[in-house]
């Protein structure tokens, strides 16, 4: 498991000071699944997004989501070649290992849907021919949650195919004042060496599988997801797929901090990430507030 | 056709559940019926390990022939208590022995609990109770044993499910006791009387009542409603004894009076002497108390003088101030008294009865005689007479002793004036002589002197070596009067007991073995005698003592009217209300998964930590909770921390299955931790 700490140190090279977060965005990766990134601009999710795709060595396109795209602009079209007198198929931006896709809530629902279709199936049916993704596939989209003229928010029902969510927030002072004192981060992202190759990651996600968790553990993230149902501060309590997600998160969490076996302390970890961004809370209840309440009351040792 | 036998792990149960029933009529009854279960249960050893097979019909008719030829040659009859239980055993014995399947082990099982039962007609103390269950316990092993199909059960669960099952029987069975109505038995048993008890005879010669002072055995207990009179008061009489051969005192009836008219048994008509005795009663100070007395076999009762009963329990009051009941006491037995210290002379003296208490044998005691004589002349009243006589025992070298020297020829005269030696017999029945030598109208009296406080229960002890006789004279203008010629020889007997009284003496030594009995005994032994009294003293007032007439008082005090629909309300609620009770604690039970030990252990420390500090929220993970114990505790940083690596490693590591030895070590991990908690 050097080598995931490695990796975590070298994105930390460029994303100075979040190193909880960079290890939640790698468990996101590990566990095979779709990060959401809500955060204001110009606090670094861009860099990030990059850091990890040099990291791990992954082919990387950035989208910018506007208000006027159409599906075909994500994942790509057929066009009728005069030449061969055939429709061929121009790949979108989505044909890739890691799809950076800024400003995911600018677009309309219908492109919305096709982006979040694509990132459930791992794969794009355009006229009638279906084409599977690259494996690796990720998809780091990223939300602006003041800014919202104009924008389509994503419901919690398409939210749910991200497996986390999570805000990287203003840098501490003493961090910023290294981060001002740096120098160009393009060239300092565009300097990071690859730690893993894409195959590498492939495997490394296949050994989360046989981070083992016991029963007693799968007790407690059951009575978690059965505390989210029975309480009624929020509209719906969480999904049995948000459940293997969280368990699969806390599995990646687990690898990630060096052990084979899951412990409560991964689950609750990993819990606001998986859970926060799945839930809505009652007349303006702070889902937050909720879920971390959640964590003190559920008894972690059954009893 | 299967044949559903007895599963192995249920036979050892049954042999001992069977051993156990017979055994207080094992320890009761003739020896051959030890052997006999000896025997059978050999028999059955093999046959269970397949060394032998089954006696045939044969052999086990042959063995019912001669058990029942044996019972009836011990006992001489089949029927009785004694011989019906007998033979139940015996019989009891004899089906065990043919026990085959499922089916003959439930026969022998259900007979089982009857044996047992039986034993408390013979003995209903508590300590017999528990035994009998234990019995009860042990045959419902058998029972939970023979239902369990699984070969491979373990033996200690039937016990455990059979002593929750006792144990949840007991709430039930004590309200059944305390409610159901009693109703008197309807068959009166009579437990054969001829074996030898130690007590008092209807007679009284030289050495007999010194006998007794050997005895440490319970006489009857006296619970009393306020005062207790101090010791040289406690004289509990018991039987008057009037008639004299020169060796022996008996008890004797004026000549022309009969039962009738010398006791009276309550209602009816009531005879003279009670009318004149009742309104003589002084309004002084009197003593009331309950007595409990052991069986005598006897049908006489004892009590202060002068009592009173409350003539219920078919006790009467004889004419000489004694109480009487109506047939032989077989069984422990209480009754109420009152008594009035001191009455003013009520009765005349019948001139049948002066007869009888001047009475003498014309051969014995010429030299007491003479000197009866003498002091007449030179007195000028019978109160004189008495001060003399005493004087004369007080002046004299006589001493009290309990072993006295045997008495020749003429036991009067060969004591007053040669071995002066004697236990209060001696003085009682000399000195009783002499005042009727010198024409004073005396009597003996036999009964107890003393008795020993149980300060837990409050109540008096009087035990066979209390045992007194001391005398009565008849003084005009007094009545009959309490004279103790004893006192006047060893006062310490009436102030300190006979213990006291012999202390200082070579015989101290008899008296050795006494003093294991007795609370003066010094420490633990003295307590525990004392709570041991307590109890059986309880057991008596509360358990056997709880007849339908305490019944319907407690009923009363509880329900307000007795009536039969209350009763039978409070009956039915009161079972509902146990049984909800149950039903309650098993739905709660059956919602209540139960914890592994590991949850336990958790839920433990967790505990403690918020016991002793501030609360700590539920949802805490085991590193949490440590973390939380050592800001709080900072000496218990550590300690607090290794108990977590080991307990998330035994929980959460599904490589470590907890097994017992982990699981110790988890604890004496708890166990040091919670040292360090203050």
């Amino acid at each position: 498991m050097q080598a995931l700490d490695k990796a975590l140190a070298q994105v930390g090279r460029v994303v100075l000071g979040k190193e909880e977060q960079l290890k939640l965005a790698l468990t996101c990766m590990l566990a095979n699944g779709h990060l959401l990134i809500e955060d204001l601009p110009g606090m670094g999710k861009t860099t990030l997004a990059h850091a990890l795709a040099r990291v791990f060595q992954l082919e990387y396109r950035r989208v910018q989501f506007t208000s006027d795209m159409l599906p075909a602009d994500i994942l790509g079209v057929s066009v009728f070649d005069p030449a061969t007198q055939q429709f061929s198929l121009r790949e979108g931006p989505v044909f890739t290992q890691l799809l950076l896709a800024d400003e995911v809530n600018r677009a309309t629902p219908k492109t919305q849907s096709a982006l979040l279709e694509a990132m459930e199936e791992r794969q794009v049916t355009l006229d009638g021919v279906t084409r599977d993704l690259p494996s690796p596939f990720f998809v780091v989209a990223t939300q602006n949650p003041v800014d919202q003229a104009g924008t389509f928010v994503l419901p919690e029902s398409q939210l749910d195919r991200f497996l986390m969510r999570i805000s990287l927030g203003y840098p501490a002072p003493e961090v910023e004042l290294d981060l001002l004192a740096g120098g160009d981060l393009r060239e300092q992202v565009k300097s990071l060496g690859p730690v893993i190759n894409s195959d590498g990651l492939v495997k490394l996600t296949r050994v989360v599988h046989k981070v083992r968790a016991s029963h007693e553990l799968l007790d407690y993230v059951q009575r978690l997801l059965d505390a989210t149902r029975s309480d009624d501060r929020f509209v719906a309590g969480l999904s049995p797929r948000a459940g293997l997600g969280l368990l699969k998160a806390s599995r990646a969490w687990a690898l990630v901090s060096g052990r084979d076996y899951v412990l409560p302390e991964d689950v609750q970890a990993v819990w606001p990430s998986v859970a926060e961004h799945r839930l809505a809370a009652r007349q303006g209840g702070s889902v937050s507030a909720i879920t971390q309440s959640l964590l003190q009351s559920v008894p972690v040792v059954r009893r | 056709m299967r044949v559903y036998q007895v599963p192995s792990h249920t036979r050892l149960w049954l042999a001992l559940a069977v051993v156990m029933a017979s055994l207080p009529q094992l320890l009761r009854g003739p020896e051959w019926q030890a052997l006999l279960l000896v025997v059978v249960v050999g028999i059955r050893w093999l046959v269970d390990r397949q060394r032998l097979s089954l006696p045939g019909r044969i052999t086990r008719s042959l063995l019912l022939v001669v058990a029942v030829a044996l019972t009836f040659y011990s006992f001489g009859r089949l029927y009785g208590p004694e011989a019906g239980v007998a033979l139940l055993v015996s019989l009891f014995a004899l089906k065990y022995l043919e026990v085959v399947r499922q089916r003959d082990a439930y026969v022998v099982v259900v007979l089982g609990y009857f044996v047992c039962a039986t034993a408390l007609l013979f003995a209903m103390t508590p300590l017999m109770f528990a035994y009998v269950l234990l019995c009860m316990t042990m045959l419902t092993t058998c029972l939970a044993g023979i239902n369990h199909s699984d070969t491979r059960a373990s033996r200690f669960r039937h016990l455990g499910r059979a002593g929750a099952m006792v144990l949840q029987a007991i709430p039930l069975t004590i309200a059944l006791f305390i409610l159901v109505p009693r109703v008197a038995p309807l068959w009166n048993m009579q437990l054969d009387s001829g074996k030898a008890r130690t007590g008092m005879s209807d007679s009284m010669s030289p050495g007999e009542i010194s006998d007794l002072s050997e005895s440490s055995e319970l006489a009857f207990r006296v619970a009393f409603e306020g005062a207790v009179p101090p010791p040289q008061e406690r004289y509990w009489r018991g039987l008057t004894l009037t008639h004299y051969d020169g060796r022996t005192w008996q008890q004797g009836i004026p000549r022309g009076m009969t039962e009738a008219d010398y006791l009276y048994t309550g209602g009816g008509n009531i005879p003279d002497w009670f009318q004149a005795l009742r309104s003589a009663r002084t309004a002084g100070q009197s003593y009331r108390y309950q007595v409990i007395a052991e069986p005598t076999q006897r049908r006489w009762l004892f009590a202060l003088a002068v009592p009173f009963p409350d003539f219920r329990n078919e006790v009467g009051l004889a004419r000489d101030m004694r109480l009487v009941a109506d047939k032989p006491v077989s069984q422990r037995f209480a009754y109420q008294v009152e008594s009035v210290p001191a009455a003013r002379p009520a009765m005349a003296l019948d001139g049948r009865e002066r007869d009888l208490m001047l009475s003498l044998p014309p051969e014995a005691g010429g030299k007491a005689r003479g000197l009866a004589q003498q002091w007449r002349l030179e007195s000028t009243s019978d109160r004189a007479i008495v001060e003399r006589a005493l004087r004369h025992f007080r002046d004299n070298p006589f001493h009290y002793t309990l072993r006295p020297p045997r008495l020749v020829t003429d036991p009067v005269d060969d004591f007053l004036f040669r071995t002066r030696r004697g236990f209060c017999e001696h003085y009682a029945s000399s000195f009783t002589f002499l005042m009727r030598a010198a024409g004073v109208p005396a009597r003996v009296v036999v009964g107890y002197q003393g008795g020993e406080r149980n300060e837990l229960g409050d109540h008096l002890l009087i035990r066979q070596y209390d045992a007194h006789a001391w005398a009565e004279v008849w003084l005009q203008g007094q009545g009959w009067t309490r004279v103790d010629p004893t006192a006047a020889v060893a006062p310490e007997r009436i102030e300190l007991g006979l213990r006291g009284a012999l202390q200082d003496s070579e015989e101290g030594t008899v008296l050795d073995n006494l003093e294991l009995s007795s609370f003066a005994g010094s420490g633990v032994l003295g307590k525990l005698s004392q709570w041991a009294d307590y109890v059986d003293f309880r057991w008596q007032t509360w358990v056997l003592g709880y007849d339908s007439a305490f019944q319907s008082a407690f009923l009363a005090s509880v329900l307000g009217e007795v009536t039969p629909m209350r009763v039978g309300l409070a009956l039915v609620l009161t079972v509902a209300g146990l049984l909800a009770v149950y039903a309650l604690f098993l739905l709660w039970q059956a919602g209540q998964e139960s914890l592994t030990v590991m949850e336990r252990e958790y839920w433990r420390l967790h505990r403690k930590a918020s016991d002793k500090g501030r609360p700590l929220p539920t949802g805490l993970t085991p590193q949490q909770l440590s973390h939380a114990i050592g800001e709080q505790w900072p000496r218990a940083a550590s300690a607090a921390t290794d108990w977590a690596r080991y307990y998330q490693r035994l929980h959460y590591d599904p490589d470590h299955k907890p097994e017992n030895k982990q699981i110790r070590h988890l604890r004496s991990l708890r166990n040091r931790l919670y040292k360090l908690l203050d």
